[in-house]
């Protein structure tokens, strides 16, 4: 421990605090535009800086750890005076146009401006001339806008291990960029993740706005508009209303849902419990026929699926072919359900609320995508765009009364609903894996191994005397270990390190997905998950194929799991692609 | 018998009578019949300037100055009989004291052997068996030597960090990114006496446990590289280097890398990013290359210069080092002399030498007797020393009290045709264009100064400008991550101490003393002093200067882009800057 | 090679391997931009067809930029002493007077004052 003085009040903290972290356990906050709680420091943006007492340099207090009797003042007028100048340097290179801009009201250098009261531009302002990159369709790179802190380098470099973004040039004309010489951003290995949005602290990167797509069809009388709320999304979509991290409001969601005009509201859950029925099955058959294929690797996310396509295509025969949960809602709408309600597909909109980017992109991927004989979902959007619709359609989420979804693509299980969170594909898929191989139930459905923020999750369930290895990755560098375990017990033809891996290519998993509200941390992450784990709990249904809607579907329309039917429509294939599409 | 030679020289300023003076001592050659036995010679330069006429009489090295016909059959006499004038003799000369430098020029640099015949390499033996590690970095201590590379960190603290920090592996590095515009003298030190930076790095290797060391060396510098590698493979080939040198149980290899010519590289943790093959921009400090460096490993960085003393104190000693110098700085400085100097080049001296010294007395004064206005050092880190500050004494406290730094060494010689305005332009825009751009005060502050500094010397000033000025200096002072930006503005804030006036006559009478700003000045034709030569029409190179014989010549001032050709080729002083 | 060893740095130390007679050229980087390699080039030559008894050979920078290409020089009898500003023409001049006719050039010689 580390004893020391923080504006004349001692902080008693561990060895390698920094000083930020120290001056935060004493609610004292430093202001700082570049450092992020998720990434280590770049410290890049000067704004952080505080005065160590006998000494005339100043110290960035997001990098400096806190040593033993420093004694440190955080403000002061000098201080303030030097990050109001730092600011302003910044604001002299960034355009005035907050009220066009997608961060507008939660963006971190409008907030900075406005607490130090920057009335007027003391220096002359000089604006890059760069165009938005636009051409990924999921995520706007605006580098207009950018103030170099240098997050989202850090977190595709680093975290997600993609490498899609680097500065260019150097000193003023430094500026964001894809990764290589006048390579656009869909042209670089960008997996779509988003991740970078979420971390950007302006807005230099946002999701592609999809809204104004959905609003038409709205607006179209002869559309027949149905909507799906992903997992992730209601336990985190509060917080742009002013709830807490994790509270859960699907069935308020579903209200507002229908009040805006949708015709039919579904809930993606139910895909999920659809996709754990199909990948568990394909499970069970690779685990008990074709051991050869195995491990078995999830391909729900579709970033995931992106990289691995680029990075890692020697895998393909291990992904489940399995649809993603939104896909196979999308799918069955226009084909199950309109059968049922005698709607004509042509005329239907299918909309999917999705906790990220990387959907906007998968809809249309690949041509499985259209297996309905349409785009299976037209439009794909955020969170963050479903909470500025609700706004814009004046709808007071706090005191809506809560709804119902429709049937028959609406009830679900509580294994589904944990698909948002990292471990939870697993956890649904072995509860069903063991009924199917055992004919058992579990004693205990919850697997903890499998749960919690850790990169890389490791497990073994008995199986009718036979051990079940699975492992467990979020944010995409943890993958490479997992992968090269595998990769290297297969070279030498020694016992698989694991037979199933769930890979999700956002840390946390989709609740810590690209298009979720801003400012996300660890703390929050386990706030929304533990939403879920909650809401699965309270589930009387734990089972994904005990989802009596799921068993009508199969009964009615698709045979049995793995069926040719449910391969036509919920099943995909992959291929390899090149990290650079130029 | 050795002949005796006379070296003579007028180092008046005036007028030059050294051939005069020669056929006099001629004639008393003659005179007592020692045309055989003395040699009476020109010389180009002595070394010493304004003591009137100098003879220095070789091989004995006796300096007569002031001398005068009166003198000089007495002064012939001597040399034949072997005899001092006393009263003649030069006292209190100034000279370079050659630490760093003393092999640069002696040696043949591609030639082991010639380094061996200075004692080469037995620094690194006595290290090896007669001193511990713990004893080599004591004696360092007792040295005194500071970093040259610009902080003047001292560099036996520096050892003894890496040494008691753990780690499997160590490495040394050699900072020879020398990026300072107009600094030189790293580079004429690996390429005049490569084996004594080597010899230096290993002593350090030895020092704090390292087995791995690099230099990282600039690509501009072919040369020096291709020295460096010679001097590597002949170390190796002796088992200088390597496994168990000189059959001790200490092995140490080193390798070259290439800096890719950002001066921003130079900076220590910028310069392992580079090595690593990362983008070469700083990285925050805390932790200290010392505890986690190259690889994350304890590294040293050290400069050049800081290397090339070390096997020169372990021959002679650390107290010998330390009798050299200041209180707080100890040895020698080598500075890269240029600007309005006469004698431009590099200078080795004692720390606390004046200023002056080295420019009058060393530099040989200012080019063409024009007047000393102020002194730059440091380079684009450091400031200017205004003329009435000049007999400070070199060394890292002096300089930094002035407002500048002692840096790697630049030091520019001003006069009166430099405009301090300009000065600023040119230092600051060197770091506006060398900033790596990752950190905010530095990448945006640096170039609004620069554009503030363009305004005012476009006469669109404003008097709220200097306070701007100061404002972004604070902020990139405080708050940038690496010395670049922290101290890119020193060289703006150090004319404006002094300078101000200068600033303000920018700003409020739009003019510029020195002509240097073009958007402020004017030529004009004095028709009453002008000949009607017509050579400054031809040498106008945008055809600005019109008129006929007749009715004399004027200058279109809508054409004209201030270059003052025509300025300096009349020869009627007709043309008049305004 | 034979790994050396601390006796042998030793006894090399005591040796002045360079020759008494000889002819050193600056060939640093300002040396050679203010044109040394030719300087270097006309001596070697001209050593080698009048057959002079002279070694020459190349140094590095002794920091007289403004006086480059420099040339140390001495011969026999006389003290050795820095020239400055050696074009070919003066280089020719040095090897006739000063090596062989032992008598110094006028207006060339730069005299630093240097401690070492
Ligand atoms: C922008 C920048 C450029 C630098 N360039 C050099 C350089 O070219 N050579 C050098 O030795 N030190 C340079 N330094 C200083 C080094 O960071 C470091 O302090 C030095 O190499 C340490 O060696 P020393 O202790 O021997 O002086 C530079 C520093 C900065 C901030
Ligand atoms: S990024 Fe922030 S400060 Fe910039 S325009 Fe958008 S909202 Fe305003
Ligand atoms: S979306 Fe993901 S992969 Fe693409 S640039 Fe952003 S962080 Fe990198
Ligand atoms: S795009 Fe955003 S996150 Fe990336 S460097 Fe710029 S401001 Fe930072
Ligand atoms: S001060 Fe300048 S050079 Fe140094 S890190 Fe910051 S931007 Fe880069």
């Amino acid at each position: 421990m580390v004893k020391a003085k923080i504006n004349g009040i001692t902080v008693n903290v561990p060895e390698g605090t920094t000083i930020l972290e120290a001056a935060e356990k004493v609610q004292i906050k430093i202001p700082t535009l570049c450092k992020h709680p998720d990434l280590p420091p770049t410290a890049s943006c000067g704004i952080c800086i505080v005065k160590l007492v006998g000494s005339n340099k100043m110290l960035r207090a997001c990098c400096t750890p806190i040593e033993e009797n420093m004694d440190i003042i955080t403000h002061d007028p000098e201080i303030v005076e030097v990050r109001r100048t730092v600011i302003e340097l910044i604001l002299s290179k960034h355009p005035n146009e907050c009220l066009t801009c997608g961060r507008n009201g939660n963006c971190e250098l409008q907030k900075l401006a406005e607490e130090f009261g920057i009335r007027t531009s003391a220096f002359q302002q000089f604006l890059p001339d760069i165009p938005p990159d636009t051409s990924t369709g999921t995520i706007v790179l605006e580098p207009r806008k950018c103030i170099s802190c240098g997050r989202c380098v850090t977190v595709c470099q680093q975290n997600q291990n993609v490498w899609a973004l680097c500065f260019m040039d150097r000193g003023f004309g430094t500026r964001i960029s894809p990764a290589g010489d006048g390579v656009s951003l869909s042209e670089s290995p960008c997996v779509k993740c988003g991740q970078c949005s979420a971390h950007c602290p302006t807005g230099a990167i946002f999701e592609n706005d999809d809204t104004a797509k959905v609003w038409k069809a709205l607006q179209d009388k002869d559309t027949y508009c149905a909507v799906q709320i992903a997992p992730a999304v209601r336990v985190a979509i509060g917080e742009a209303f002013g709830y807490k991290p994790g509270a859960n409001l699907t069935k308020k969601i579903y209200a507002a849902l229908r009040r805006m005009g949708f015709n039919a509201v579904f809930d993606t859950n139910f895909g999920a419990d659809v996709t754990i029925v199909e990948e568990a099955s394909e499970f069970v058959q690779r685990f008990t026929e074709t051991p050869e294929k195995l491990p078995l690797i999830t391909s729900c996310c579709p970033s995931w699926v992106d990289f691995m396509e680029k990075f890692h295509p020697d895998m393909k025969e291990n992904f489940s072919s399995c649809k993603s949960p939104h896909a196979i809602v999308g799918v069955l709408a226009k084909t199950f359900f309109a059968k049922k309600r005698r709607i004509d597909p042509a005329n239907m909109f299918v909309l999917s609320v999705m906790p990220c980017t990387s959907k906007k992109y998968e809809i249309t991927r690949s041509d499985e995508m259209y297996s309905s004989g349409y785009q299976d979902v037209d439009v794909s959007i955020t969170t963050r765009e479903l909470a500025r619709m609700i706004k814009q359609a004046g709808i007071n989420i706090n005191d809506i009364s809560e709804e119902e979804p429709d049937h028959v693509l609406g009830e679900y299980s509580g294994a589904a609903t944990i698909f948002g969170v990292t471990g939870g594909v697993m956890e649904a898929a072995l509860r069903t894996a063991y009924d199917y191989i055992t004919g058992g139930k579990l004693k205990n459905v919850e697997f903890e191994n499998v749960r919690g923020i850790e990169g890389v999750k490791e497990g073994a369930i008995p199986v009718n005397g036979f051990t079940v290895k699975v492992a467990v990755a979020h944010g995409l560098s943890n993958v490479e270990y997992v992968l090269n375990k595998v990769k290297e017990a297969k070279r030498a033809g020694k016992e698989l390190p694991y037979h199933f891996i769930e890979v999700m290519a956002c840390p946390g998993g989709c609740i810590g997905g690209g298009g979720q509200p801003y400012g996300i941390t660890d703390e929050i992450r386990k706030k929304r998950g533990e939403g879920l784990y909650d809401e699965d709990h309270n589930c009387k249904l734990r089972y994904s194929h005990e989802n009596p809607f799921v068993k009508k579907l199969y009964e009615e329309f698709l045979d049995k799991p793995l069926s040719e039917q449910s391969h036509h429509l919920l099943h995909t294939t992959y291929v390899k692609r090149p990290e650079y599409q130029k | 018998m050795e002949k005796k030679v006379i070296l003579i020289k007028d180092t008046g300023f005036k007028s030059d009578t050294t051939r005069d003076i020669q056929s006099l001592f001629l004639k008393a050659i003659r005179d007592i019949g020692a045309e055989e036995s003395i040699q009476i010679v020109r010389a180009a330069d002595l070394g010493i300037y304004n003591q009137g006429v100098v003879v220095k009489i070789l091989p004995d090295n006796t300096v007569y100055t002031h001398i005068n016909s009166d003198n000089i059959d007495q002064i012939v006499k001597a040399v034949h009989k072997g005899e001092v004038l006393e009263n003649l003799l030069l006292k209190d000369r100034v000279e370079q004291t050659r630490i760093v430098l003393r092999n640069c020029g002696v040696i043949d640099p591609e030639n082991i052997e010639e380094y061996f015949s200075k004692g080469g390499y037995t620094s690194i033996a006595k290290c090896l068996f007669d001193l511990t590690p713990a004893k080599v970095i004591k004696e360092m201590k007792k040295s005194g030597l500071r970093g040259r590379g610009g902080a003047g960190f001292p560099t036996w603290m520096k050892w003894s960090f890496a040494a008691n920090s753990f780690g499997d592996e160590k490495y040394v590095i050699c900072n020879a990114d020398e990026g300072d515009p107009g600094a030189y003298m790293d580079r004429s030190v690996l390429e005049g006496d490569p084996h004594s930076v080597i010899e230096g790095m290993t002593i350090a290797g030895y020092a704090i446990g390292a087995k791995h060391g690099y230099f990282y060396i600039r690509a501009e510098y072919p040369l020096a590289i291709e020295r460096v590698e010679n001097a590597l493979k002949q170390a190796y080939e002796r088992g200088l280097l390597g496994k168990n040198i000189l059959g001790s149980d200490f092995s140490f290899d080193l390798e070259i890398r290439l800096g890719a010519g950002a001066f921003v590289c130079g900076e220590e943790t910028a310069l392992i990013a580079s090595i690593e093959g990362k983008r070469g921009t700083p990285n925050p400090r805390p932790p200290y290359p010392t505890d986690s460096g190259l690889w994350k490993k304890p590294s040293i960085i050290n400069n050049v210069e800081t290397l090339a003393n070390i096997s020169a104190i372990f021959q002679k000693g650390g107290d010998w080092f330390s009798s050299i110098g200041t209180e707080k700085s100890k040895g020698t400085k080598v500075f890269a002399v240029t600007g309005k100097v006469k004698n431009s080049g590099l200078v080795e001296i004692a720390m606390g030498t004046s200023i002056k010294d080295i420019v009058y007395n060393i530099g040989g004064g200012v080019l063409n007797e024009k007047q000393l206005v102020a002194v730059q050092t440091g380079g684009p880190s450091g400031g200017v020393i205004p003329k009435k500050h000049l007999d400070t004494p070199v060394s890292y406290e002096h300089l930094q009290e002035l407002g500048s730094i002692m840096g790697s060494g630049g030091m520019i010689v001003m006069d009166e045709d430099d405009c301090m305005v300009d000065i600023s332009k040119f230092y600051l825009k060197f770091c506006v264009d060398e900033s790596c751009g990752k950190c905010a005060p530095c990448r945006i502050g640096g170039y609004q100064m620069l554009s503030i500094l363009n305004k005012i010397s476009e006469g669109e000033g404003e008097l709220e400008d200097m306070d701007k000025l100061h404002r972004i200096s604070q902020a990139m002072q405080k708050a940038s991550l690496c010395a670049l930006g922290q101290t890119a503005p020193n060289p703006v804030i150090s004319t404006l101490r002094y300078f101000e006036d200068e600033y303000k006559q920018h700003i409020i009478d739009k003019k510029c003393r020195a002509g240097k700003c073009s958007k402020l000045i004017q030529y004009t034709i004095n028709p009453d002093k002008c000949k009607r030569c017509r050579l400054c029409v031809t040498n106008c190179p945008v055809s600005a200067i019109t008129g006929d014989r007749e009715h004399g010549y004027t200058i279109d001032q809508e054409k004209c882009i201030r270059c003052g050709r025509c300025f300096e080729v009349c020869k009627f002083e007709a043309i008049a800057r305004v | 090679m034979k790994k050396m060893t601390r006796d042998d740095l030793e006894k090399c130390a005591q040796n002045t391997c360079q020759s008494t007679q000889y002819i050193k050229v600056g060939m640093s980087t300002c040396g050679i931009a203010a044109g040394a390699q030719d300087v270097f080039d006309i001596f070697a030559k001209e050593v080698k067809t009048r057959d002079i008894n002279v070694n020459v050979c190349k140094t590095g920078c002794i920091g007289m930029c403004h006086a480059e290409p420099v040339v140390e020089v001495a011969v026999e009898g006389l003290p050795a002493v820095m020239y400055g500003g050696v074009t070919k023409e003066v280089a020719l001049r040095i090897l006739e007077e000063h090596v062989c006719g032992k008598r110094f050039v006028n207006d060339h010689i730069f005299d630093l004052p240097v401690r070492r």
